[in-house]
């Protein structure tokens, strides 16, 4: 009998999952892929070597860059703040004391400290597609990294979506967006583990002895000649139609969401992120996601978004980067830790920055502002040439001192790092136009 | 002969020998084989019979094409100027049976007198000297053919055009594409003008950017242009180029010169013709294609190797970059598009089965109309046997879902079954037309490509008005010109004028454009705004002018923002070129500048242009956008594409349609009644072996999926169930909602589209997972075949027996009696069940997630 109902899907939030279907009503389904897609998948999953994915974890608000992976110790102390830097593994590069354990694995990552192009708006939109919004709204807008990998991968195992956006709905709604689709269509959305999608792959009001006898009765009936269909529709349906009802009987990702299923010390090494504080309109620091981000992508997804905190330090700014920093050294430092020793370090690519940076001259209530001059990224895995801290500010942290890196430029090495030769792949928009990805190159330091 | 010399001879039979055989009796000797091959006295005793009976098909003569001052047969591709020319031999062979063959690739050729020409096996002659030469091409069963060529200019220097020869080869070789140096910001700070349109300003970058430093005059192979191309200095773009090659070599040449631009006055391309256009081709044949460009002083050059190929269907036939087609093992027809210096032509090939060759008139059916005579004509013409007609069951539900969106009901299932009147069909096909569910489903259709789109989350007036004009205009079946010349004039607001709704939708000029040339000329004129697109005619002079139709659109504001009205300024109407800055005069496409009084709107003369009966474009549109919707596949595919690149897979039946839909004074009822009672419409979707293969010939009905909002429909028919749309009144059918903004996963996940964009394409019909599991699983779907009211519900409380039941299940359902073993397997179904009403639900279930409900067929 069936053992997958219930509570396999974890929101640490406490919000209900009633609360859930209302807001993700709109969000789009399982794995929602094509026929050739299928037959790709079916390819590629006798293909022995791991598939390449990204965990795209998005700081809402903005972090200050200038507390986090550069310390502007030559600053007047308005603008210095509280922290100091620490040595990290890699002789020459410090970052913040906050990030105590990340320190110790510098090898294995890399810090942009000049991250340029933001537009400015408290959303995730660029971080998740390398684009303003307002470009090709007119079509729908630009598809999002996940959707684009969706389009041109399709799915690793046919019944674990390509792209899973774990962001849970945030009463400020734009940091919650796992990234869009665009002009690609919902079938290529973010599977979000909250909608009807999802409601799905799990039998609903009939058991599984009964589903087992309409199907039998189904194969009995169901007999008009599939060879006639010259698009290959219905054989692409029969085809989907036996994952599904497989899907039904055993799911990979509804097993990968529980994290009852996970060796509790190593639940315990990512740590859950509580208390969480300085939540207000933002995400929770919810830990919990980057371990469901790595046991999804071992199940087959290629790209996980999520978005952790909310990092928009309008007041408080010192005490905010503590509690998140240290909650995120501990998490996202057990997920490299974890990657590492799976051996899936160089196939999977962890990004972690937020939409702007934030402003040098700390405030009256000891907060920073937004400021889109300059922003920061950390990025470790992926087949990179890590250990490296590429650009720098100048001295007040105000903008860019050497190698400004625009944001489609980090975008671009996510492709890379996926796979994707961003100069010359393109995706075909509803009016006939080739799209390509992004309009930068990738970063050359890093690839 | 056919395949038994290959068998027969196949140690000694190299090469062509086996091709020439198999050319010989055809494919059907080659399908008769393919059960029996497994038997070596099977073999044998095939070998025997077909070898005896077989008398020709061998290679009886050779000709050389090229061949000056015979245009009329062949091509006079037989100068070669300059050291740097190229040009193709094109070798025939003739066989016994009449029939030709492309035989370049497999003669050996000779030169006389030496030192003049070379030729290598692919027939690609260069020139070594000046003078005449005489080329001989000989088969292995030892047939000739003689050409004449003339090399002249070979010791004449002559600078290299930067224009016409260099730049040229930046396309072929993909460095000015979207993806490198051709986009906007261009590739690591170097950039070309997109597919080498702008000649000028790429020699201005090449020359003069970067201090100069991608030439070198001392050292031409090490300009960095060179370095880069051919990978020796690390290249993001790989290897382009082989040093060993005629382009590297032109190029070093060209900068030696000194790179010169070129006298600026050089003859311009003015047209490109390919040779031959047309062949019929066996399956897995090939075909050598040789490209000729002519130019402005009328002088001709052959292109073949700088022209840039693609096959418009991959799985049909693929072609090489110089230009050698490969048929793959498909019958039918294909085209691959040649293109040059912003020219473009195509080459076609009929690849027949030659199944029908044997047929009698008679065994063909009685054309009823054109559609009949020219779809047949063509089946001909190919030797596919067209499919049997289908019968009533079939055709009701076919045609009850194509015209009026929905499953036919019991009433009219019986019904239908038991009229025995001759003209029963046409009769349906009238009431369909006549009945409120096709105004409700094609409005359906044209509200989504007109982009009736609410703005925000509530429906807006706005969207109703327009949505019911639509539907008013349908079902009162407005001529379409008239449909569409009310659109493209509105004025006013849009509550007193509801196509002025249009014109809120799609809110800029080149949205505009863009959208009813796509919409009612079947033209994508989007890439003309930015550039001269490679596949199409239109230039960015021609996208200017059509957009000056629309310059003049205004709005006001009497007081209600949200209300605007729409007018036409009084002032000339003009739109001014984007690279030029030259202000133009409004001009249809292909068509004649026009000069428009300034107190006349724009927009009424654009009408006139479009709706006039010798506008090429706007009857053609919409008859095969109309028969892409009934026959599953337009005749032009895409059917909003209709480019020059894209010819039609039948143009005779697409003009006769055309013509007819003029004449008939744009009555689409008409249209739609001629596609519908046509016996190509009428065909089985059922194949056999012979038209099993045929994609685009229409030998039979293509099944066909039904759309999300018609399924949708459909399930709740069948469950007596209702899926409620907020704002809506209650049983508010899917087909008839005004717009694409409610909120429905279901709708969804079968691909409703968002109108966001004036293309059908915007509707996805692929198959998905998720599809597959919301039918297979949902809450939505257990609900309907579980509720109270439902179906399953009713038949488990009805007294008859279940064979009854059961049988008015499949009418219901599917339009049709059950098979014996489909009833039976119910029955045993219900039987084995002691709850009869989950037991009905499961039979339920088991109809609507049947392949058969989700197609029409």
């Amino acid at each position: 009998m069936l053992t997958i109902l219930g509570k396999a899907s974890r929101y640490c939030d406490g919000v209900s999952r009633r609360g859930f279907l209302r807001i993700g009503g709109l969000s789009m389904g399982a794995g929602a892929f094509t026929l050739a897609d299928l037959y790709r998948a079916e390819a590629a999953s006798s293909d022995p070597r791991p598939h390449k994915a990204l965990i795209n974890i998005f700081l809402a608000g903005g972090p200050p860059h200038q507390d986090m992976w550069e310390i502007k110790t030559e600053a007047p102390s308005e603008i210095r703040g509280e922290f100091r830097p620490i040595k990290t593994n890699v002789p020459g590069i410090e970052i913040c004391e906050v990030f105590k354990n990340l320190a110790g694995l510098m090898d294995k990552a890399a810090v942009i400290r000049s991250v340029v192009g933001c537009r400015g708006g408290h959303d995730a939109y660029q971080c998740m597609s390398g684009w303003e919004q307002n470009s090709l709204q007119s079509i729908g807008g630009r598809p999002s990294i996940g959707s684009s990998i969706s389009k041109l991968y399709g799915p690793v195992d046919p019944s674990v979506p390509p792209f899973i956006g774990l962001a849970q709905p945030t009463k400020h709604g734009p940091w919650a967006h796992p990234g869009k689709a665009g002009f690609l269509g919902s079938a290529h959305g973010p599977f979000k583990p909250d909608g009807p999608g999802m409601a799905n792959m799990t039998l609903n009001g009939i058991s599984i002895d009964r589903l087992s006898d309409r199907r039998k009765l189904l194969q009995e009936v169901d007999t008009l000649r599939r060879d006639i269909d010259i698009t290959g529709t219905m054989e692409g349906m029969d085809a989907f139609g036996q994952r599904a009802l497989d899907v039904l009987t055993s799911s990979k990702l509804v097993d990968a969401l529980d994290l009852s299923k996970e060796d509790p010390k190593i639940v315990q090494r990512y740590g859950d992120g509580k208390p969480y504080q300085y939540q207000y309109d933002g995400a929770p620091t919810c830990n919990e996601q980057l371990l469901m981000a790595r046991r999804l992508i071992e199940a087959g997804a290629r790209v996980v978004s999520l978005s952790y905190g909310r990092w928009d330090s309008h007041g408080q700014n010192f005490d905010l980067v503590r509690d998140h920093g240290g909650k995120l050294d501990q998490c996202l430092s057990a997920l490299i830790e974890d990657l590492d020793s799976r051996g899936m370090l160089d196939d999977v690519t962890i990004a972690v920055w937020g939409e702007f940076g934030r402003t040098p001259k700390i405030n009256k209530n000891a907060g920073r502002d937004h400021w889109n001059r300059v922003s920061c990224a950390y990025l470790a895995g992926g087949g990179m040439r890590t250990g490296q801290a590429i650009g720098a500010t100048n001295r007040l942290g105000e903008e860019p001192s050497e190698r400004p890196v625009h944001m489609q430029e980090v975008v671009a090495t996510l492709y890379h790092n996926l796979g994707i030769d961003t100069s010359s792949v393109a995706i075909v928009d509803p009016t006939g136009r080739p799209q390509y990805l992004v309009d930068h190159e990738p970063i050359g330091e890093l690839i | 002969m056919s395949r038994c010399c290959m068998l027969s001879t196949s140690s000694s039979g190299r090469g062509r020998l086996t091709i020439a055989g198999r050319r010989g009796a055809g494919h059907r000797s080659q399908r008769r084989h393919r059960g029996m091959i497994a038997h070596p006295f099977k073999i044998a005793l095939l070998v025997l019979l077909l070898c005896g009976n077989a008398s020709a098909s061998e290679l009886v003569s050779l000709r050389i094409e090229n061949q000056a001052g015979d245009e009329a047969k062949s091509f006079a591709a037989t100068t070669l100027v300059g050291r740097d020319a190229r040009l193709q031999l094109l070798v025939t062979g003739e066989l016994s049976d009449g029939s030709q063959l492309d035989w370049t690739h497999q003669v050996n050729y000779a030169a006389e007198p030496p030192g003049i020409a070379d030729i290598n096996d692919s027939g690609l002659v260069t020139p070594l000297a000046n003078g005449s030469v005489t080329i001989t091409a000989k088969s292995e069963n030892g047939k000739a053919a003689q050409a004449t060529l003339q090399v002249t200019g070979f010791d004449q220097n002559a600078a290299v055009s930067f224009p016409s020869q260099v730049a040229p080869i930046f396309t072929k070789l993909g460095c000015n594409g979207g993806g490198c140096h051709g986009k906007a910001s261009g590739q690591n700070g170097f950039k070309l003008s997109l597919l080498g349109f702008e000649p000028q300003a790429d020699y201005e970058r090449l020359i003069k950017e970067s201090r100069s430093r991608r030439m070198s005059l001392a050292a031409p192979d090490q300009s960095l242009l060179l370095l880069k191309a051919t990978n020796v200095s690390p290249h993001g773009g790989g290897q382009r180029l082989d040093r060993d090659s005629h382009e590297y070599r032109l190029i070093r040449r060209w900068i030696s010169q000194g790179m010169p631009y070129g006298s600026g006055d050089e003859p311009q391309v003015v047209s490109i013709d390919v040779f031959p256009d047309q062949r019929r081709l066996g399956k897995t044949d090939s075909q050598q294609l040789a490209v000729v460009a002519t130019y402005s002083d009328d002088s001709t050059e052959d292109v073949t190797q700088a022209t840039v190929y693609e096959s418009n269907d991959t799985e049909m036939a693929d072609v090489t970059p110089s230009g050698l087609v490969k048929l793959q093992n498909m019958v039918g027809d294909v085209a691959v598009m040649a293109r040059y210096q912003g020219h473009v032509t195509a080459f076609r090939a009929d690849i027949p089965l030659g199944a029908t060759d044997n047929w009698t008139e008679d065994q063909w059916p009685e054309p009823r109309n054109v559609i009949d005579q020219f779809v047949y004509q063509k089946l001909k013409s190919l030797g596919i046997p067209p499919a049997p007609e289908c019968d009533d069951a079939t055709y009701l539900r076919r045609v009850t879902l194509d015209i009026a969106g929905r499953l036919p009901t019991l009433a009219e299932v019986q019904q239908f079954q038991q009229d025995t009147r001759e003209n029963k069909r046409e009769t349906l096909v009238d009431r369909l037309l006549d009945s409120d569910d096709y105004a409700h489903y094609f409005a359906r259709k044209w509200s989504t490509i007109l982009r009736n789109r609410r703005t925000s989350g509530s429906l807006q007036l706005p969207n109703l008005a327009f949505h019911r004009w639509i539907r008013e205009s349908i079902r009162e079946n407005k001529p379409y010109d008239l449909f569409v010349r009310e659109l493209m004039t509105a004025s006013g607001s849009m509550i007193s004028n509801p196509p002025v709704a249009w014109f809120k939708q799609v809110p800029d000029t080149n949205q505009r454009v863009e959208d009813a040339a796509q919409l009612f000329l079947g033209q994508r004129i989007q890439c003309a705004r930015c550039h001269h697109h490679p596949y199409e005619k239109w230039s960015q002079k021609n996208y200017a002018q059509l957009s000056a139709f629309f310059t003049l659109v205004s709005t006001k504001t009497n007081g209600d923002p949200n209300e605007p009205a729409f007018f036409s300024r009084v002032g000339g109407a003009a739109a001014r070129h984007p690279k030029t800055n030259q202000s133009l005069p409004p001009a249809g496409l292909d068509s004649a500048e026009l000069s428009v009084p300034s107190t006349d709107d724009p927009r009424v003369h654009l009408a006139d242009w479009m709706t006039d009966p010798e506008n090429p474009f706007f009857a053609r549109s919409l008859a095969n956008r109309y028969w892409k919707h009934f026959m599953g596949r337009g005749i032009v595919e895409p059917e909003d594409d209709m480019r020059v690149t894209n010819p039609p897979s039948n143009p005779e039946l697409l003009d006769a349609m055309a013509q007819s839909f003029v004449e008939s004074g744009y009555d689409i009822k008409s249209l739609v009644r001629m596609i519908c009672r046509s016996r190509v419409y009428s065909s089985a979707a059922d194949a056999n072996e012979d038209n099993l293969g045929d994609r685009r010939s229409y030998s039979r009905f293509y099944p066909k999926r039904l759309q999300a909002e018609v399924l949708l429909d459909a399930v709740n028919q069948v469950t007596l169930s209702t899926t409620p749309f907020a704002g809506m009144p209650a049983g508010t059918r899917a087909i008839e909602l005004p717009d694409t903004g409610f909120s429905s996963y279901f709708l969804d996940v079968f691909g409703e589209p968002n109108s966001a964009t004036a293309c059908e394409c915007e509707r996805s019909q692929e198959a998905n997972l998720a599809q597959s599991l919301h039918l297979l699983n949902s809450d939505e779907m257990q609900k309907k075949l579980a509720a109270d009211g439902g179906r399953a519900a009713k038949l488990a409380a009805d007294g008859r027996s279940d064979e009854d039941k059961v049988r008015e299940l499949y009418l219901i359902a599917l339009s049709r009696q059950p098979q014996p073993a489909e009833l039976t397997a119910a029955i045993n179904y219900l039987a084995a069940k002691e709850n009869k009403r989950e037991a009905y639900e499961d039979v339920v279930w088991t109809l609507v997630n049947s392949k058969e409900f989700m197609f029409n067929h």
